[in-house]
């Protein structure tokens, strides 16, 4: 009976409770989403209280205004690295382009070198003429090279033998370059007004006028002026001149130094091949250089020493000084197995080989110089900003660091 | 002791009327929800670009090493499938799609008018020569043209792959293939173009020519060209591959969980989509219900079937833009270590692109660039994305070609005919590779039948005996009391006597299966039903559990 009673009371005291607590449940639950959509509508309704408009973080919004500046023509600035002239060392420069119309630039800029090669210049380009046919380069500037090599004249010359001269030179000229259909055909023409003042050379090594004279070594410590006009034709099909995997360039260039003094006038003949054969889809590229290069004088006029064709240095006989080989006639040849590792890197064996004649009646495929080596190129698909190669010849080893393709 | 039980069972009598709480039920009523509810107003999401080079540089060099959570996708139902969304619409494999259907895709309008155009401005985005321009009838297309080394191809790519995608589910813009004649070509006064000087000076006819020298010409002077429609709604930029947007409200699930963006690593592979950035996306706000919300596009899927912008690219489907790996092996090796796409044959066709199935590797497949999404991708949702590929036949592959337009029906042909071979391969890759049990079904009788998609699609054989476990499954606690187990040679079973019997309550049945080429099937998909007055219905299915160890089975089919 007493078990009954404190059942009726526990159920009494309880059942309220209970009661109570159900209807508490009750009412969570029509806060509580009682179905899938309605969970998810709970979550977008919660998101909504809390919108914040999408916007690039600070790094991509920093990476958006770089690229905008490097490709819709707001950089005006950019970095220079050519020098002077060969053989200067590493260079440091800069230059400022303008836009003269939407397509025409004027780029001034200038580079110096440790070994105080200096270089100002400015250059008006129209590319797009005769309905995209012609391309109009107008340079106008000068240069100065402190310490240029000079071993002497032929092929039979000792590295050792090096004496250095300097020069400056003002220029001007103007080139035309036209595609008459667009296509893989050019022709171009230019004039040149110049002088070059040869000048005792400094640096670690004795100045030439110590080891040559004027009837000994033409053209020394002459001041020559030029009206140098240039006429060449050819053919391209490389998809690019700065950085290609395939294609053909064959071109001849004509040349003419006139000297108003009638002493250093000469005229020169340049011939060119560059083959680039793909091989297993263009992962692999065998690159074949050829140039010869064949000064002759004016009548009753030297050639001075300083403009006689010359190779050697990081764009031809690359484990030789630049300037090595020096004569009227000269010859280059060139292999390199390119490799692609990536779409930025490629490396490359190369190998070199060539030689200076005194005409071309001299010129023979023996005695030749040569070098080899292997080389890293870091490059876009239209250009090669940073190549850098280490190259091995009978005269040394030999490091390249240059900012342009090799060829 | 008989007081003391009374006291008790008064007790529970009272506490029974508190009904069970709603939080943390397995299963809801409306489950498996068929469409993601778009419940809030997005119209105050702001246009969003992504940067291309960041994003290149994000991708090739942060987003490489992101580990994958192996997680689930979020943005499954409970049984495993895709809900319709913004982003999604179940088309192949969930209805049947004709040929006519296919061939269709997402045209709803007429084509271009090209009688006459007239060119708007020019074209901003990717390297393939085009321009914005209106047609005759006053509509404005984006309008773009083959390569000369390639007539026919980039046009007819577009057009296929947008189409497939299209029946894959994704929302496509429309596009068709049209011609276009210079000679009938006016330039809209305020037309500009941006020129070096980064000014914008006013489009000249000039500048046409210079697209279309860029060009494939037919021999009567016209192009052929693929146009598409501009979108409808208003273009809020581009989707990311990870995250969410912060100003959509309706934007949930991070996109790197979401199933069909980690599926395009699939189809990515199967039609060699290899340009798979975010800046090929579209958000564009449309009018739905009353509200604005947020239409996800795939909006440039051209570069496909061995298509893409620049030629004298091999690597395109077989490493990223930048691929440590390969860099390291090809440089130690001085270029000896070949890669297979240096020597994959391919047939050579002016109309189609570097496009083979011979050598093709589903699990081994890259686009220029990964995403998130692509590397989040596991077992489950490859397994769903094969099924989607395998549910085209090869009469819809045909048809979905055949809008290519191609005048070489060898063309033609070879591009169906890699299709087939890409489709067979990501099947056979990712079928078998977890337990494929599909379409279970539970009549009030108790038959439980279903289906195993990978003996099906013919790329395993059938195992050895299939296995169900059965439990009561209690939805408010994930309790489980297991009722019994039983074997079948077949795909049809019996449930044993003594199930639930009660509208509204679960069991779960675990099938699993032996096969000796296949020891990833003796993990149990997990399906659930509930008890309806008229029998039992799906309403849960878990192929791969929530967060599942890499080494674990459906991650190894992933490269």
């Amino acid at each position: 009976m007493k078990g009954r009673l404190a059942a009726i009371l526990l159920t009494a005291v309880l059942l309220p409770a209970a009661t109570a607590a159900a209807q508490e449940a009750a009412a969570v639950e029509e806060q509580e989403p009682q179905t899938r959509e309605g969970l998810i509508e709970q979550q977008q309704a919660d998101k909504d209280a809390t919108l914040t408009p999408a916007k690039p973080d600070k790094a991509e919004a920093y990476v958006t205004r770089i690229s905008d500046i490097f490709l819709a023509g707001q950089m005006r600035w950019h970095a220079f690295f050519h020098s002077a002239y060969s053989g200067g060392g590493f260079t440091m420069g800069a230059g400022y382009t303008e836009f003269l119309s939407p397509n025409n630039t004027l780029d001034t800029r200038g580079s110096i070198t440790f070994s105080g090669y200096k270089r100002i210049e400015s250059e008006f380009i129209a590319p797009n003429l005769f309905g995209r046919r012609g391309m109009l380069s107008a340079i106008g500037g000068w240069r100065e090279a402190t310490q240029v090599g000079f071993y002497g004249i032929g092929l039979g010359t000792n590295v050792n033998d090096r004496a250095n001269y300097s020069f400056q030179q003002p220029y001007g000229s103007a080139t035309l370059t036209v595609r008459p259909n667009r296509d893989l055909f050019f022709v171009r023409g230019g004039l040149e007004i110049t002088q070059w003042r040869q000048n005792p050379g400094s640096g670690d090594f004795p100045s030439v006028e110590t080891k040559y004279t004027p009837s000994t070594l033409p053209g020394l410590g002459a001041h020559p002026a030029y009206a140098h006009t240039t006429a060449a034709a050819g053919i391209d099909s490389r998809p690019a001149v700065g950085y290609a995997r395939r294609g053909t360039l064959l071109s001849a260039t004509w040349q003419d130094y006139s000297d108003p003094d009638h002493a250093f006038g000469f005229e020169q003949l340049n011939y060119e091949v560059i083959q680039h054969i793909p091989l297993v889809r263009e992962a692999w590229v065998i690159s074949l250089h050829g140039l010869l290069q064949n000064a002759y004088e004016k009548d009753g006029q030297q050639i001075p020493f300083f403009m006689l064709p010359a190779i050697g240095g990081g764009d031809d006989l690359r484990a030789y000084a630049s300037w090595r080989l020096r004569d009227r006639t000269s010859l280059l040849l060139q292999a390199e197995w390119r490799v692609i590792v990536n779409r930025f890197l490629d490396m490359a064996v190369f190998y070199d080989t060539g030689r200076v004649a005194h005409g071309m009646n001299d010129l023979k495929l023996s005695d030749l110089k040569y070098d080899g080596g292997i080389g890293f190129r870091f490059h876009g698909p239209l250009a090669t900003p940073l190549r850098i190669e280490l190259a091995k010849g009978p005269e040394g080893f030999s490091m390249v660091w240059a900012a342009s393709h090799a060829f | 002791m008989g007081r003391r039980l009374t006291i008790l069972a008064a007790v529970l009598a009272a506490l029974a009327v508190v009904p069970a709480l709603t939080a943390g039920l397995k299963f809801y009523p409306d489950d498996p929800i068929r469409r993601e509810p778009e419940s809030r107003d997005a119209s105050k999401a702001v246009p969003l670009n992504i940067a291309l080079f960041y994003e290149y540089a994000i991708n090739l060099f942060v987003t490489e090493r992101h580990k994958p959570s192996n997680t689930r996708a979020q943005n499954v139902n409970t049984i495993d499938e895709v809900p319709d969304s913004g982003w999604l619409t179940n088309r192949i494999g969930t209805t049947n799609l004709s040929g006519e259907q296919i061939a269709r895709g997402p045209n709803v309008n007429r084509g271009p008018a090209p009688e006459s155009w007239v060119i708007l401005r020019e074209k901003t985005a990717g390297t393939s020569p085009g321009f914005t321009a209106r047609d005759a009838n006053g509509q404005t297309w984006f309008v773009q043209f083959d390569a000369p080394e390639y007539p026919g191809a980039s046009t007819a790519d577009v057009e296929i792959a947008t189409k497939i995608f299209w029946a894959l589910g994704y929302n496509q813009v429309e596009t068709f293939i049209t011609t276009f004649d210079p000679a009938k070509v006016t330039i809209d006064p305020k037309a500009t173009v941006r020129r070096l000087s980064g000014v914008r000076t006013a489009y000249t006819r000039e500048d046409m020519n210079i697209v279309l020298e860029r060009a494939a010409r037919s021999a009567d002077g016209t192009y052929r060209a693929s146009a598409g429609r501009l979108l409808e709604g208003k273009v809020i930029g581009n989707f990311r591959y990870s995250g969410v947007r912060s100003d959509d409200p309706n934007d949930l699930v991070p996109h790197e969980h979401r199933r069909e963006l980690r599926a395009l690593r699939v189809f990515g592979a199967w039609l060699n989509l290899v340009d798979l950035k975010a800046g090929n996306t579209l958000d564009a706000l449309v009018e739905q219900n009353g509200r604005s919300v947020v239409r996800h596009y795939l909006q440039d899927v051209g570069s496909s079937l061995g298509m893409a912008n620049d030629y004298g690219v091999w690597d395109m489907g077989w490493e990223y833009f930048y691929d440590g790996p390969a860099t390291k092996r090809r440089f130690l090796s001085f270029g000896f270590a070949l890669s297979p796409w240096q020597t994959v044959p391919y047939k050579e066709y002016p109309s189609v692109g570097r496009f083979e199935g011979s050598e093709f590797d589903p699990t081994t497949w890259k686009p220029q660039t990964p995403t998130t999404a692509y590397l989040e991708l596991r077992g489950d949702d490859a397994f769903w994305a094969a099924r989607k590929v395998m549910a085209f036949s090869d009469d819809l592959i045909r048809a979905a070609v055949h809008v290519g337009q191609f005048t070489d029906a060898a063309a033609e042909n070879h591009v169906a005919t890699v299709l087939m071979q890409r489709r067979d391969k990501i099947g056979r890759a990712y079928l078998p590779a977890v337990n494929p049990i599909v379409n279970p079904s539970l009549d009030a009788g108790g038959r439980l039948t279903f289906d195993n998609a990978a003996v099906s699609a013919g790329f395993a054989n059938a195992p050895s005996v299939y296995r169900a476990t059965w439990s009561r499954f209690d939805n408010a606690t994930g309790d489980t009391a297991r009722i019994g187990e039983n074997d079948s040679a077949t795909t049809t079973m019996t449930a044993p006597a003594n199930l639930p019997g009660a509208p509204g309550s679960f069991i779960e049945v675990d099938i699993s299966a032996e096969s000796a080429s296949n020891p990833s099937w003796r993990k149990a998909v997990r399906t659930f039903f509930r008890r309806t007055a008229d029998g039992w219905k799906l309403v849960g299915l878990e192929r791969l559990p929530q967060k599942i160890d890499p080494t674990d089975a459906g991650t190894e089919a992933r490269p």
